[in-house]
């Protein structure tokens, strides 16, 4: 008997040797949650892919420490999601949590972290501004992005490089794509350009026949197009597009950062060339973290991989980060968000580039304005400039505090005509700002 | 001018869309009573399996024939061995119908994937032609969707008013037990109408998804545009059906052009108005 | 005490439940108290469409419509609006029961299938609202940030226990309400009506109105439901009053039973359960519950409640007395 517990105790002893510091877990339990049935399907699927993705790279263990993964499915209901948090929260345990995709999960699940602030949640691509702005919480990370944060840069070199004056969006009725538009406009007029027109849609568009045939009555006024949907709105869109022969009155369709995303080319075909994005990630990265991401996942699941996948594997490798720096104490949640919100990632450890947290636990990060081009018979998106360490505020990003105070994003808000546009911005970001901008004409 | 023409046109045109789905619906109810809630996943899995046909043989025909035939064994099938089982109840027919509904929705998921796809426009009905009156040009496909919903129409009015099979039909809506008295096999003209239905609404999958996309949850809101147009146009008429798409289909084309944030809603504003007036649709017959 | 006279049987499992329930946080993990709340919102949603079809023979695809604005107003009032406490819940049921005023003009006339196919139009009417009338709504992406009242000094936001006895003393009440109303002079009337319609109309009974302010009661229970739902998850959006939602209360009610109320909870009950047990099981789940569905609504169509009384009544003479020759020997 003593000589046993003698035993234990120096092997114990060696292990803390050689490790250093006190394992204070033997289960390191991670949980995930996301729709993984139903119409939403692949946004959830997608997601913990990347997560499993992750985890398969370091064989499911940290130092030795097992990982145990619970995945959750939100069915794209939020009351289903919060429930499902409260099952991982109380009945699994979890140290923390992946965050859901979509949008609307993504509010209610930062709603349920200031709630729970014992359990922090890294959230993936849900893509709304006030998850890391105004409803920000500090146990809820978004190693993610937001929707105006990616395409502020679109508009303004829309605006600089295309050269274009008037542009029409066309998009879903609902917040994402407001945020988009915002985003876009305040880009696009800031710098040079002079009207934004809006036509907004619903959610799940029956026929785009009369919107074309406004396009069409429209062409002789504005430049360009900017649409701004999402999934098989878009599919239709681009047929209708060209049926209405409107590919002939405007040059190439312009996206919303993810329009030309990989799932979505196949299905646009050659409709999709030279279509112009922007997003803080693309499939044409030729860096080594990209082509391994996309190769080992290919080879996992049978495809390459989305934004959306990109998403779940990065939150993962952000907290296996956090995990090393705490040498793989998770159970402390304060400690743990703490290590997250510290992390950094390189241009060799995450397949979108190097970034790292602002203050309200959003990614300071690389935005790159994609055109879709064929390679080797292939379409894929390369990246025709980058805009480096642009942060959720954008050109805001020293009055974030002004931003914020400023009106949330509506189906019309901002202005869309550069005078009210400037009346506007003068209201909230002061005269100097008017002022400066004039005399730069445009960020610089 | 030119946008109200173009309103016009493509009122007309979706229009011609929803009677070919609808159609079926409203022939399937006439007979048998039951409104087919299933009826929007045909639509869908016939779509997704004209398109898996082009993709095999390249041919447009062939899909929507292939797809046609397919939801019709489909549809033959939900109607031999369940609702059969529950003839009588008109209520237990519609609520399993409404469960295979379910089931076929995520079998589709299950075999073509979460994606929304699409069916390419064959090429010789892709472009757009001058339209001679209204000096505008307009796809070809739009227009082709609108001659099929005519001569579906038409050949539809014509079975149903002199064949003999479709004489019976219409004697059996007005008086099911007459028929059955008179010694007719009520339960194959069932089952054909059945098939046909099913036959309809797979065939309008494939144009619909060569028109539009197909991606899971096109089913539900297919079959609620669906039941719109049958509600205007009053259970079992044709003619309703066709004058309950017209009115849809001008009703969304116009709101999207002018009113695009709330043409969702509006599609909802004349049935509320129709059933304020008259309750049973403006064909359907008293009582449904 | 003689366990085995049959009158006995219902106050005594009645009491024995009402201990179970008054004790419920004490006996079972906040987990299982969350799922009990779950199952008291979403069974009153599932009630007020059980109670449609019990009274009038009618099955509606619209009563989370009810359950979702109700919601929404408590939503809209209380975080855009900030109204103190009993005004939120209460102008929302208020609204819920306005808005079945106006949807039953025009629902209450149809019957049979009829009425299905114009309540799923209907409902999915209110759908196309919730998601479009985004400056009221905020659209797809709904209200978050509801927070639930502090009731006599108790904060039913902090704790799961007071936001569950409150819940349970409005579910009772509106358990009782709907008993009492079966039970009433109208009830009687109600399933006169349901029976045979033209004999009622023809004895002189206004059929129309009792038809029509049977859908206002139910949606009065609904709308009781969606309060607490929007105040229990924090949020509404319009998946709420979505056609899936309209055909999971339908599920859930076809399941328990759709002819009692006791059928509503359980078929509730066993649904919401699957719902989370089923789904981490099988990615599959849709088709696993469509299955089930079709399975229960062919070879059960009363549901399991329905089911279960069937077996009961077939086989009471043989279990009273199985359950009492225990005593029969002892009692002369």
């Amino acid at each position: 008997m003593a000589k046993g517990k003698f035993a234990v105790l120096l092997t114990a002893v060696m292990f803390f040797a050689t490790v250093g510091t006190v394992s204070a877990v033997d289960e390191i339990r991670v949980g995930t949650i996301g729709p993984t049935t139903g119409w939403a399907t692949i946004f959830g699927e997608g997601a913990l892919q990347g997560v499993k993705l992750a985890l398969a790279e370091r064989d499911y263990k940290f130092n030795g420490i097992p990982i145990k993964l619970f995945s959750e499915d939100t069915k794209a209901d939020v009351e289903v999601m919060v429930t499902k948090l409260g099952s991982l929260k109380n009945r699994d345990k979890v140290h923390f949590i992946i965050g859901p995709s979509l949008g609307h999960e993504g509010m209610a699940a930062v709603d349920w972290g200031a709630r729970n602030p014992d359990t922090p949640m890294l959230i993936g691509y849900s893509a709304p501004e006030d998850i890391t702005m105004r409803k920000a919480t500090y146990s809820v990370v978004r190693p993610g992005w937001t929707g105006a944060q990616v395409i502020f840069n679109f508009g303004q070199y829309c605006a600089k490089d295309l050269g274009y004056k008037k542009i029409i969006i066309v998009g879903q009725d609902y917040s994402y794509p407001w945020d988009q538009a915002a985003g876009f406009i305040r880009g696009f007029l800031e710098n040079g350009g002079e009207e934004v027109l809006r036509i907004w849609h619903p959610v799940e568009a029956v026929d785009f026949s009369s919107i074309m045939a406004r396009l069409a009555s429209l062409s002789g006024e504005y430049d360009a197009v900017l649409n701004n949907s999402g999934g098989a709105q878009v599919v239709a869109f681009f047929k209708q597009w060209k049926q209405f022969g409107l590919d002939k009155k405007y040059p190439q369709i312009l996206g919303q950062a993810n329009v030309p995303i990989v799932s979505m080319l196949p299905e646009l075909g050659d409709q999709a060339l030279g279509v112009y994005s922007s997003l803080h990630y693309y499939d044409g990265n030729p860096s080594k973290a990209n082509q391994k991401f996309r190769e080992d996942f290919k080879k996992a699941y049978g495809h390459y991989p989305d934004v959306i996948a990109m998403q779940g594997y990065d939150a993962m490798r952000v907290a296996f980060k956090a995990m090393e720096a705490l040498n793989g104490k998770v159970d402390d949640p304060k400690a743990f968000v703490e290590a997250v919100r510290k992390v950094k990632m390189s241009n060799a450890e995450s397949p979108r580039g190097p970034f790292y947290f602002d203050s309200f636990g959003n990614p300071i990060q690389n935005i790159y304005i994609k055109k879709v081009v064929k390679k080797d018979g292939k379409l894929m998106n390369i990246a025709v400039k980058t805009y480096e360490n642009v942060s959720q505020f954008g050109p805001y990003a020293n009055m974030a505090q002004k931003y914020m105070a400023g009106p949330a994003t509506t189906r019309d808000y901002p202005p869309g005509k550069k005078a009210e546009y400037f009346a506007e911005i003068e209201k909230w970001f002061g005269k100097d700002y008017v002022k400066n901008l004039k005399k730069n004409g445009g960020w610089k | 001018m030119f946008l109200v023409k173009m309103c016009i046109l493509n009122g007309f045109t979706l229009a011609a869309l929803l009677f070919i789905v609808a159609s079926g619906l409203t022939l399937s109810f006439s007979l048998m009573r039951v409104v087919n809630l299933s009826h929007g996943a045909f639509y869908l899995a016939g779509g997704f399996v004209g398109l898996s046909v082009l993709n095999a043989s390249g041919s447009w025909l062939l899909a929507i024939g292939v797809a046609g035939i397919a939801i019709a064994v489909l549809a033959l099938v939900e109607e031999r061995f369940f609702l059969r089982w529950a003839r009588g109840n008109d209520l237990i027919e519609t609520l399993v119908s409404l469960s295979i509904a379910i089931i076929i929705g995520d079998l589709v998921l299950v075999i073509w994937g979460g994606y929304p796809k699409t069916i390419k426009i064959p090429e010789m009905l892709s472009g757009a032609v001058e339209i001679p009156i209204l000096v505008v040009y307009y796809p070809v496909y739009r227009l082709f969707m609108l001659a099929m919903a005519l001569v579906l129409g038409g050949g539809l009015w014509l079975f149903l008013k002199k064949t003999n099979l479709g004489i019976t039909i219409r004697a059996g809506v007005d008086n099911f037990n007459m028929v059955a008295a008179l010694g007719f096999n009520v339960k194959r003209i069932f089952t054909m109408v059945f098939a046909l239905s099913g036959f309809l609404a797979g065939a309008a999958g494939v144009v619909g998804g060569t028109l539009m996309m197909l991606v899971v949850g096109e089913d539900w809101r297919i079959l609620t545009l669906t039941l719109i147009v049958i509600i205007i146009g009053g259970l079992g008429s044709l003619i309703g059906t066709a004058v309950g798409a017209l009115i849809t289909g001008l009703a969304y084309s116009f709101a999207t052009a002018y009113i695009p944030e709330f043409s969702l809603f509006i599609l909802f504003l004349p049935v509320a108005v129709i059933l304020s007036i008259r309750p049973q649709g403006l064909f359907g017959k008293e009582a449904a | 005490m003689n366990g085995s006279d049959p009158r006995l049987i219902k106050p005594v499992l009645a009491s024995v439940l009402t201990v179970l329930l008054l004790s419920l946080p004490w006996l079972t993990s906040d987990y299982f108290v969350m799922m009990t709340i779950r199952i008291m919102y979403f069974g009153l949603l599932t009630m007020s469409l059980c109670y449609l079809a019990g009274e009038l023979g009618l099955v509606s695809l619209m009563q989370a419509a009810f359950f979702g604005i109700a919601g929404y107003f408590v939503a809209i009032l209380q975080t855009r609006y900030s109204l103190p406490f009993p005004i939120p819940p209460l102008a929302g049921i208020g609204v819920a029961v306005l808005a079945a005023g106006l949807f039953g003009l025009l629902a209450i006339k149809a019957k049979g299938v009829y009425f299905l196919m114009l309540t799923l139009v209907l409902g999915q009417l209110v759908w196309a609202l919730a998601s479009q009338w985004a400056s009221m709504t905020k659209g797809d992406s709904g209200i978050t940030g509801i927070y639930a009242p502090v009731l006599f000094g108790f904060s039913a936001e902090k704790s799961k226990t007071v936001f569950y006895f409150f819940q349970l003393f409005a579910f009772s009440g509106v358990v009782w309400f709907l008993a009492a109303l079966k039970r009433s002079p109208f009830g009687l009337m109600l399933r006169g009506v349901r029976d045979s319609e033209t004999r009622m109309a023809m004895l002189g009974y206004p059929v129309m109105l009792l038809r029509y302010l049977a859908f206002i009661f139910a949606a009065l229970v609904a709308a009781v439901g969606g309060v607490f739902f929007a105040y229990f998850t924090g949020l509404i959006n319009p998946h709420s009053v979505s056609l899936t939602a309209n055909v999971e209360a339908l599920m859930a009610s076809i399941l328990g039973g759709i002819n009692t109320l006791f059928g509503a909870v359980l078929g509730t009950g066993i649904l919401k359960t699957l719902d989370v047990v089923l789904s981490g099981v099988t990615e599959r789940y849709v088709l696993v519950m469509g299955v089930m569905f079709l399975v229960i609504i062919m070879f059960a169509p009363k549901g399991i409640a329905g089911s279960a009384r069937q077996i009961w009544e077939a086989y009471k003479g043989k279990m009273l007395s199985f359950l009492a020759l225990g005593n029969k020997t002892a009692k002369p």
